[in-house]
């Protein structure tokens, strides 16, 4: 059984070699690296599929084995840092999602960079491989500490690629705002890394001693802890923010989102790839993969619920108003990733696993099929030059469709069920007792109206009515390597739903929601729900009821369901009236002021960059006046006395021998005087 | 394997090793042809009896000679001669390994050094002579054999450092030598008179025994004064402020292979010999009433380490400033005999000792390197080491090992030593001693880094232009800069050594 797994780091290993050979020879390979690429994404792709498949036909897993010891600690106290794997469902669930859009993305690479002869290929070739080995172990990461690793490495990756034409004035500066906005949050992250090492000295996600048990047996012991008089729930609580602190600054959270959407001057399949589908997912599934601490601590899961269910609509509000087709993508993606947040929040960790797979699979749908769009329009990205691109353009057209109504949440596509996973878990937690959660599922009633109207507003502006400059007319044909990722999303926004139709279980039964029977691990060991892994869905809903008092009301899914599925129909409507003429008018000029603080984003932008320069840079010149002043005066000044001494010092030397014999013999007196008073000789 | 035992005089082999030599030198001076092979030979000679004396020295402390075998206490084992007026023992040896190395170093590089000098046989029989003093002084157990090595080694010294007999700054600085020499050499025997009309005896033993028993004559006044005369004419030996008076000048004049031997051997000798006296024969326990040498050492380490490194601060010779830093250094080691205050004794005598191992290298190389570029004539200025990369960059790194080893950066063996006296003054409980070592080692990395600033950043000069590379100089610098560097692996080896041989005078 074990034997699966000890191939299965090479999932992890393909790219990394991919990343290696790229780099070295990149410039002397075919389609300068993308080949390799793809060869190491697929067999990734491939490994993880069946990595997959003997979890859920033989029943092998869950595993978990320390790899690597780069620090040990001291027998019986300190703590030893390790890099390690952990395969379990949830993390290879990731793995398939990470491997397969990283793969798709790689082909339609060819069609957006190598065909357009851009320069420079061998390193965004090299840059997505590093990425994609980044990610992976990333996800297959046992610990905390592996996991803030391999989070930074794929910060930098985005970094790398947000900036990838770095010859341009935006994409250097969007990637630095991305480097410097997600550190901000990394720095909680790291901090709490510490404080999870210096209270349960050690980073584990699994195993009977892993920190999520221990930090249970805290809650439960109810032990006080010393440190500033702290209670162990305290601590607990502290700990989760400041680690949600990085999650909060990747996946794109109010008040950490502002650098997504200037993340969209790298190229679009970077966008599809990385801040779509899954370094943005990164946040999520770091809370994902940690549940069990989360649901020992109701009011951080409180605080993620309003947070998202906050970012949910406040996003998709910006979404409405922005005339650039990668743009409205970008505030949807920070919008549904507050679903997922919300989702975790209100107890739904099915809901989120299962909106960030769905999600996955259409956001880099729509995302690859904008930049379908964007190089048939020669680069054009504004939807105002579009229209019309329907007929010209049938295979995009229709995949786009189809995320488009993913995204909306209109059923049967694949957003509908997990969206409504969501919300459902959400309100079913606020009727159970909860009723901070009563507000988040408000948030996210009112985003799903949202949502519906600026997707549709975007199809209709982008593909209806009739086209509005010369290259819409005569749009730029797009080839097979870009069809084909286009094709294969397309069928999975279709189809995902199937996952998990939460809906409509009253009719299919509890045992064919296939992604919870995964999650709690019903086709792999029992070990995987009991303390030895402590991971499963079913052990996380007893945490929830135990310790955060998070009850399910009884509550049929489909009135909820039903309802959502209204709210997505009007707001598909509203845009269908508004937008589906042949010539369609600016309408939302029609908001006047309203529409100015949209399109500045509510000014978020200005208000960091005061923070930076009205609060942090006043500080900062203090420091430096300190230093300046203070510190090196104090350094001028001992160097300036040292010097004053040595000069004198050096003038005992005078050069005359009999001063020397004078002052050795006055010298020898002093002691001699000295210690014979002190040594009583006389008296 | 049958164990064959030599006969206990054989002990005494290093410094008669030594003196033959230099006996020999002169009947070699005498048959050797007058030309330019004469030099080989007599360098030759001497280089081979150091090595020799360097080999069978090593061979006794590898051996286990005058240490305790195993399972014997840790002071047993010391071999007496003479009526126990000579003592081998595991220090005796350590600091004849010391002397030898050092001496081996600085004949290697004469022989370049001294390529006109007229007098060539008489400057290696005074060096080897010198030597045999410094031996003697390690091995003496009584005042007078120690004060008749002490002779033996002062006196070759100053005719040493007047050697180059047409440069007035040799002749001076021998002269000065010479005087504040014969002044503490008055003081010492004076010193050592007062005790042996306090304790009735002038051998090591004898006297510990008397002071002990508390059977002494005059009361503590006499032996009081005694022992601090004593220091002090020991403190002129190991150039410790305020006994340090001829140093920089002796340093400056002297040739500079000889202000490496001066600074580096005849330096061990006097450390040997204070180690010795005032932890065996002066133990603290018998005599802290009358006289708290522990404090005595403290100040003078404080002031030594204090006053010599601000003062090397505005140098602008590199040769005097590399004096005032080998000052410096005797305060650093006195806190060997300043922390014995309490813990772990052994540990704190053997930290000096181990430095004292370790500055024997790095000190005689960078006097070496000066010697190098006084073999250019390239000037003694920091200015004149200017660009001095650019035409030797061998020597220049050396340089710049040496100085950064001595600073107590982690490049050579000097980072442990210093982390050791430095650990050894916390084991002690004497803070203000850890925070002079640590102020001091600051101030120093200043004007060390002046020098190798001078080497590797400013322009050269245009007038400078280095033509030869003389092998000896090159050897002795390569060979001083590899042990230098082997010794931050190798230390604990010989701190090893160093710690066995404390044990064995330093009480329980």
């Amino acid at each position: 059984m074990s034997e699966i797994f000890s191939t299965a780091p090479a999932i992890v290993l393909f790219p990394l070699a991919s990343f290696l050979i790229i780099l070295a020879f990149g410039k002397w390979m075919p389609y300068r690296g993308a080949l390799a690429g793809i060869v190491a994404t697929g067999f990734s792709l491939a490994v993880s599929i069946w990595v997959a498949l003997q979890m859920a036909l033989d029943g092998a897993g869950p595993y978990q084995e320390t790899l690597y010891e780069f620090i040990a600690g001291l027998e019986g106290e300190g703590v030893t840092l390790t890099f390690g794997v952990l395969f379990d469902p949830l993390s290879v669930l990731m793995l398939i999602i990470v491997s397969l859009i990283a793969f798709l993305v790689h082909v339609f690479s060819l069609g957006y960079m190598n065909d357009e002869g851009e320069t420079g290929l061998p390193r965004y070739y090299a840059s997505l491989s590093l990425f994609t080995f980044s990610m992976l172990a990333f996800v297959v990461s046992d610990n905390l500490l592996m996991a803030f690793v391999f989070f930074e490495l794929v910060g930098l990756c985005s970094y790398l690629l947000i900036g990838f034409w770095f010859r341009r004035d935006g994409p250097p500066s969007a990637a630095k705002k991305a480097f410097l906005v997600t550190r901000f949050g990394d720095y909680f992250f790291l901090v709490g890394v510490v404080a999870v090492f210096a209270v349960f000295g050690t980073t584990a996600y699994a195993g009977e001693n892993s920190f999520i048990n221990q930090a249970a047996d805290m809650v439960g012991d109810g032990t006080e802890y010393t440190f500033l008089n702290l209670s162990s729930q305290q601590v607990i609580d502290i700990t989760a923010l400041l680690i949600l602190g990085g999650a909060i600054g990747k996946s794109a959270q109010f008040p950490l989102h502002t650098w997504l959407p200037d993340a969209m001057e790298g190229p679009t399949p970077v966008s599809a790839l990385i801040h779509a589908a899954t370094m943005v997912a990164a946040g999520v599934y770091l809370v994902a993969r940690m549940y069990g601490f989360y649901a020992l601590s109701p009011n951080v899961l409180a605080i993620l619920a309003l947070l998202g269910g906050f970012t949910a609509l406040f996003a998709a509000t910006m979404a409405l108003v922005k005339q650039e087709l990668k743009q409205v993508l970008a505030y949807s993606t920070i919008s549904q990733y507050g679903y997922m947040m919300l989702a975790l929040g209100g107890g739904g960790y099915v809901a989120a696993v299962f909106h960030l797979t769905t999600h996955a699979i259409f956001k880099a749908l729509l995302f690859l099929g904008a930049g379908a769009v964007i190089i048939a329009m020669h680069h054009e990205e504004n939807m105002w030059e579009m229209g019309g691109l329907k007929d010209k353009m049938r295979v995009t057209y229709l995949t786009f469709l189809a995320g488009s109504l993913a995204l909306a949440g209109i059923f049967p596509f694949a957003g509908f069920w997990s969206k409504d996973e969501a919300l459902f878990e959400t309100l079913e937690h606020a009727l159970g007792g909860a009723d901070v959660l009563f507000v988040a599922y408000g948030f996210g009633l009112l985003a799903v109206i949202v949502t519906a109207f600026y997707t549709f507003r975007m199809v209709f502006l982008t593909f209806h009515g009739e086209p509005r400059t010369a290259n819409a007319e005569d749009p730029h044909s797009i080839g097979w390597n870009m069809k084909f990722p286009l094709v294969v999303l397309g069928i999975g926004s279709v189809l995902a739903g199937a996952l998990n139709m939460g809906v409509i279980k009253e009719f299919i039964g509890e045992n064919n929601l296939f992604l919870a029977e995964w999650l709690d691990g019903a086709t792999i060991g029992d070990e995987y729900g009991t303390a030895e892994f402590a991971l499963s869905y079913g052990h996380y809903g007893d945490l929830l009821s135990e310790y955060a008092g998070y009850e399910a009301a009884t509550l049929s899914p489909l009135g909820p369901g039903a309802i959502a599925l209204g709210l997505a129909v009007i707001g598909l409507g509203v845009a269908w009236y508004l937008y589906r003429a042949p010539e369609p008018e600016p309408h939302m000029t029609k908001l006047g002021g309203v529409r100015t603080v949209l399109m500045n984003n509510y000014y978020q932008d200005e208000a960091q960059v005061w923070f930076a320069t009205g609060f942090t840079l006043p500080i900062a010149r203090g420091a430096n006046t300190f230093d300046q002043g203070i510190i090196d005066g104090l350094v001028d000044a001992a160097g300036g006395v040292s010097m004053y001494a040595g000069e004198r010092f050096r003038k005992i030397q005078t050069g005359i021998v009999s001063n020397y014999a004078a002052l050795l013999t006055l010298g020898l007196l002093l002691l001699l005087v000295w210690l014979g008073i002190d040594g009583g000789w006389w008296f | 394997m049958t164990e064959f035992i030599l006969q206990e005089w054989t002990a005494l082999a290093p410094p008669i090793v030594l003196a033959i030599t230099a006996l020999f030198l002169l009947v070699v001076d005498a048959l050797a042809p007058e030309d330019e092979n004469a030099a080989i030979w007599i360098a030759g000679v001497s280089g081979v009896g150091t090595l020799l004396t360097l080999l069978i020295t090593g061979w006794f402390l590898v051996a286990g000679t005058g240490q305790p075998r195993e399972g014997e206490p840790a002071n047993a084992g010391a071999i007496t001669l003479f009526n126990e007026n000579i003592v081998v023992d595991g220090m005796a040896l350590f600091f004849i390994a010391i002397i030898a190395s050092v001496t081996l170093l600085v004949i290697i590089a004469s022989y370049d050094y001294l390529k006109d000098h007229p007098y060539q046989a008489e400057y290696y029989t005074l060096t080897l002579l010198a030597a045999t003093g410094m031996a003697m002084v390690a091995v003496s157990n009584s005042f007078v054999v120690a004060f008749i090595s002490i002779e033996l080694a002062s006196l070759p010294s100053y005719a040493l450092v007047a050697s180059l007999k047409h440069n007035r700054g040799s002749v001076e600085g021998g002269l000065k030598y010479f005087l504040i020499g014969a002044l503490s050499s008055g003081i010492l025997i004076y010193g050592i008179s007062l005790i042996y009309v306090a304790t009735g005896s002038l051998q090591f033993g004898a006297v510990t025994e008397a002071i002990v028993e508390g059977d002494i004559t005059g009361g503590n006044g006499i032996l009081g004064i005694g022992i601090l005369m004593i220091l002090a004419g020991f403190g002129f030996k190991i150039a410790a402020v305020p006994f340090h008076f001829w140093a920089p000048e002796a340093y400056e004049g002297a040739p500079a292979p000889i202000s490496g031997f001066l600074s580096s051997a005849s330096k061990a000798a006097g450390f040997v010999i204070t180690f010795r006296v005032f932890v065996d024969v002066f133990p603290i326990g018998a005599v802290g009433d009358t006289v708290d040498w522990i404090v005595a050492f403290q100040v003078l380490a404080i002031v030594t380490m204090t006053v010599a490194n601000f003062a090397a601060l505005k140098q602008t010779n590199v040769k005097r400033m590399l004096a005032y830093s080998s000052i410096g250094h005797a305060g650093y080691v006195l806190i060997a005999l300043a922390a014995l205050t309490g813990g772990n004794q052994a540990f704190i005598l053997g930290s000096g000792m181990a430095h004292l191992f370790v500055y024997g290298f790095m000190n005689t190389g960078a006097f070496l390197v000066i010697a190098l570029v006084e073999y250019w004539g390239v000037g003694r200025r920091i200015e004149d080491y200017n660009g001095l990369a650019t035409q030797a960059p061998f020597a220049a790194a050396a340089m710049s090992l040496f100085l950064f080893t001595l600073a107590g950066l982690p490049l050579g063996g000097g980072f442990l030593s210093k982390f050791y006296l430095l650990w050894a003054s916390i084991e002690g409980g004497v803070a203000l001693l850890a925070i002079a070592l640590i102020v001091n080692s600051a101030v120093s990395l200043y004007y060390y880094t002046r020098v190798v600033k001078a080497m590797w950043v400013e322009e050269p000069s245009e007038s400078l232009e280095i033509t030869s590379y003389p092998v000896g100089l090159y050897t002795a610098i390569a060979l001083a800069a590899l042990v230098t560097v082997l010794l931050l692996p190798g230390f604990g080896f010989v701190v090893e050594y160093a710690q066995t041989a404390a044990e064995m005078i330093t009480p329980p």
